[in-house]
Parts: C-alpha cells; structure tokens; sequence
C-alpha cells in the first residue's frame, strides 16, 4: 500500500520541481503600446525623383547623461531610413557632398531611459535566496526600457520638417530566465518600433522630398568666397628688373 | 602542508602577474543576466573568540559557485557596481583536530565594483544549510546539521573579457542556530583564491 503512495509523491514532486524549473527559466517583453503598423511604411519613387541622405549628426542619451554614438545605431538608423525608398543613398557626414546637388541633411537626437528596478530586484534577490530558491516561479523580475527619438530633415532650400517617434517596454523575467540576449530583444523590438513608426511619418511627406519639389536656392549653395589679401605692413623690397639695354654702336 | 599550500599560491601570483604584462585593454560586459561560474579554493583558519573555544579547526577548503548580474551599475562614484546573485557548495576537509568533512550550500550576494574596468574589488555575503561530522567529536558543535555564514571581499582581476582571477578572503562561521546545545559554533578565517568565467 505504501509503494504506490510514495510512487505518486515521488511523481509529483518530479512535476512541480519540472514546473517550477521551466516556470523559473520563463521571460518575456511587454511593450507599452501594440504596434499598430507591423510593417514598415516604404514609399517608391522615380528614380531622377530621389534626393541622397546625410546623416549629418546622431547624438544619443542615457538616462539624461550624453553617451558616445555607437556605429551600431547609426547603421541601423540608416538602415532603416533606406527602407524607406525615398532617398537615392544615405551616406554620414563623413561623405563629401558635390557643391549644388540637392540633398537632404539628417539630425537624430535619441534619448534613452533604462530602469532596471534595482533596489525591487536586490530585495526579490535576498528573499529568492532565504527561500533557498523555492520562491523563484513566484517573484518575476523586471527590466523597463524607453526610447525618444527625434529626426531633423532639413531639404536643400533649408526646410526643415521634425519628425518624434517614442516607444517602452518591459522585460519580465524570472531569475533564471535571465540573459543579456533578453535585454537585447527589448531594445531592439523599441528601437525597431521607433524606427517604423518614424518612417511612417516621413513617408507622408514624399513629395516634400522628391526632387522636383524645390528648386536649389541661392542660399544653398555652398560657395567659397575670396577676397584680395590685404596689403603687408612692410612694403615688400622693390624686386630688381634685370634690363636689356642694347649696345651702343660704333659709328 | 603549507608547502603545497605555498607552491599553490606562488603558481596562482605567477599566473596572476604574468596577466598583467597583456599590453591590450580587457574591460568585462557584465550585463543584467550575465552568468558567472567559478571555483575558490582556500584554506580554513581557526579563531577561538571566547574563552570556552578549544577546537583549532583547518584544512581545505572548495567552493564551486554560480552566479548572474542581476543589475546595470548602479551607486555613486567610488561605491557604483553591479548586484550579483548565485550560489555555492562550500565543501571544508577539516584535517585538524580530527580529520572528517563538511559540506554545504549557501545562497550568496555579491557587490561588484566597477574598480578600474580591469581590476574590480568585490565583497560578498553567503549563508546556508552545512552538514559536517566533525559535531560530536568538539565540545563547540553537538549537531551534524548546522548553518555555514561567511562574509568578505576580493579582487577580481579580468585576464580576458569573460575569464577572471580572484583572491579575497572570507569570515567564516558555522553553528546549527540553537536547534542543540551547545552551539558555541566554529569561526574561521578563509583566504582562498581561484577563477571565474562570464557568459
């Protein structure tokens, strides 16, 4: 009689210390607002209709505190407004530019907020440990990440349209389903939302970009002024004119 | 014994310092959820703290331990680092005053400082169940089943990004909690070095 109880316990036991394992190995991200637009909004136009894109400046932000821009972001930045099909090529500003060809002219400012619930995880930390990790299925983690971007196209004649996407999400995770691939899903799947969402307003404004929308402007042309040197303080040494003069004749 | 121990430790400063001469930059990625296995090795020295303390309790000891970085650095200027949390299997050969085992498992939490990038100073705090039959042989401990406690710090030194050295030294204190008297318990000093691996 006793055997077959202890099989069952035993077969429980299995099925809750399997439970609790997966359940505790468990992680998933929570975005704040469904992405309404899955799809990235791409827009084609006649080719001769194509203007180049510089991407003049990224400046990136933590937190509030200014970080370094990582070639990873401005890649992918570029990336995702080549998608686009609006401009002809996307280049840095590193790439030199012909005087008087049209151009439009990028600046993105991406702030970033990070709240890892520190303080709520240390102490979920010191309680999963008091429970010699019994309480671990039970006392899910959190990660919160936040993205603001803000993109400047400023057109060749020197119109400037100011495009604002935003996007958050949670990774909630329990203590062994954590990684740092997990951190890396959640910024990629807000970036990425970003990015659509600030394509889809770009691609409204597809005729503010086509080539025939404006002529170049004076002012946008790019000129070199120049001006005679002023004259030296010293007057320079009168330089000796070597002269021919012809020989005299004889009579 | 403290040849081998000796010999053990002058390899550990060689390898250690042999490191240091790498002219390349090593900055760890520590990231929320990077794990970190490792293994310590020390040796235990005794600490009679009241008068009623006879045992002179030593001998190796092990500890393979897991943990992960449960957050970004965090904390103002010299005190910012990172939590870790894991755990470690604290086996002691007591080898004095009779040799017998011990053996244990202890959650722990663990501060790590950013340090210099490369050199990072830590300090950790471990507790757990301990099961030794050294209690019964020592007018200290009356039970088998005790609780090990032991707090300390370190240095860990990265040779790689993911591959670091560490020493440190650790407080050591088993006792079974009151549950049998007596329970004046056993405490110990523990320098140990050993490795560590991120991924």
């Amino acid at each position: 009689m006793n055997d077959p109880t202890s099989l069952r316990c035993l077969m429980l036991g299995g099925c809750l210390l399997v439970l609790a394992t997966t359940t505790g190995c468990s992680r998933w991200i929570e975005m704040a607002a469904p992405n309404a637009a899955e799809e990235r909004a791409v827009e084609t136009i006649a080719r001769a209709e194509q203007v180049p894109l510089i991407l003049d400046r990224v400046r990136i932000s933590r937190n509030g505190s200014p970080q370094n821009a990582s070639s990873e972001t401005e890649q992918r930045i570029l990336g995702s407004l080549a998608d686009i099909g609006l401009f002809s090529h996307l280049a840095s500003a590193t790439t030199s530019v012909e005087s008087g060809e049209k151009i439009v002219r990028a600046r993105l400012l991406f702030d970033e907020a990070i709240d890892p619930h520190a303080g709520a995880t240390a102490l979920k930390g010191i309680v999963i440990g008091a429970s010699m990790y019994l309480l671990t299925p039970f006392l899910p983690l959190e990660y919160e990440y936040a993205a603001h971007l803000t993109l400047q196209l400023e057109r060749w004649d020197g119109q400037i349209k100011q495009y604002e996407s935003q996007s958050a999400g949670t990774a909630r995770y329990h203590l062994f389903g954590a990684t740092p691939i997990m951190i890396d899903e959640l910024r990629g799947h807000v970036m990425e939302t970003c990015l659509t969402e600030l394509a889809r307003q770009i691609v409204k404004d597809t005729t503010f970009f086509s080539a025939s929308s404006a002529p170049m402007t004076e002012s946008a042309i790019r000129t070199v002024s120049a001006k005679s040197r002023s004259p030296l303080k010293t007057p320079p040494m009168p330089s000796a004119i070597p002269v021919a003069a012809p020989a005299p004749t004889e009579p | 014994m403290t040849r081998p121990l000796l010999a053990a430790l002058i390899t550990f400063l060689g390898v250690f310092f042999s490191s240091t001469c790498r002219a390349d930059e090593v900055v760890p990625r520590l990231t929320v959820g990077t794990q970190e296995i490792g293994l310590l090795a020390g040796y235990l020295l005794p600490h009679r703290l009241t008068d009623k303390s006879t045992t002179k309790q030593s001998g190796p000891a092990f500890m393979p331990s897991w943990a992960m970085v449960l957050t970004d650095p965090a904390g103002p200027r010299w005190l910012r680092g990172q939590l870790m949390f894991g755990a470690e299997i604290v086996y002691i050969q007591f080898q004095e005053p009779v040799l017998t085992h011990g053996v244990g498992f202890a959650p722990k939490i663990k501060w790590l400082f950013e340090g210099t990038g490369r050199l990072r100073p830590y300090v950790e705090f471990a507790g757990g169940p301990f099961y030794t039959d050294l209690a019964g042989q020592i007018p200290e401990e009356s039970s088998r089943f005790n609780f090990v406690l032991s707090a300390g710090g370190g240095l860990s030194w990265y040779v790689t990004s993911q591959l670091a050295l560490n020493v440190g030294y650790r407080f050591l204190h088993i006792s079974n909690a009151g549950t049998r008297y007596p329970n004046l318990g056993l405490n110990s000093s523990l320098p140990f070095g050993g490795f560590s691996f991120n991924f």
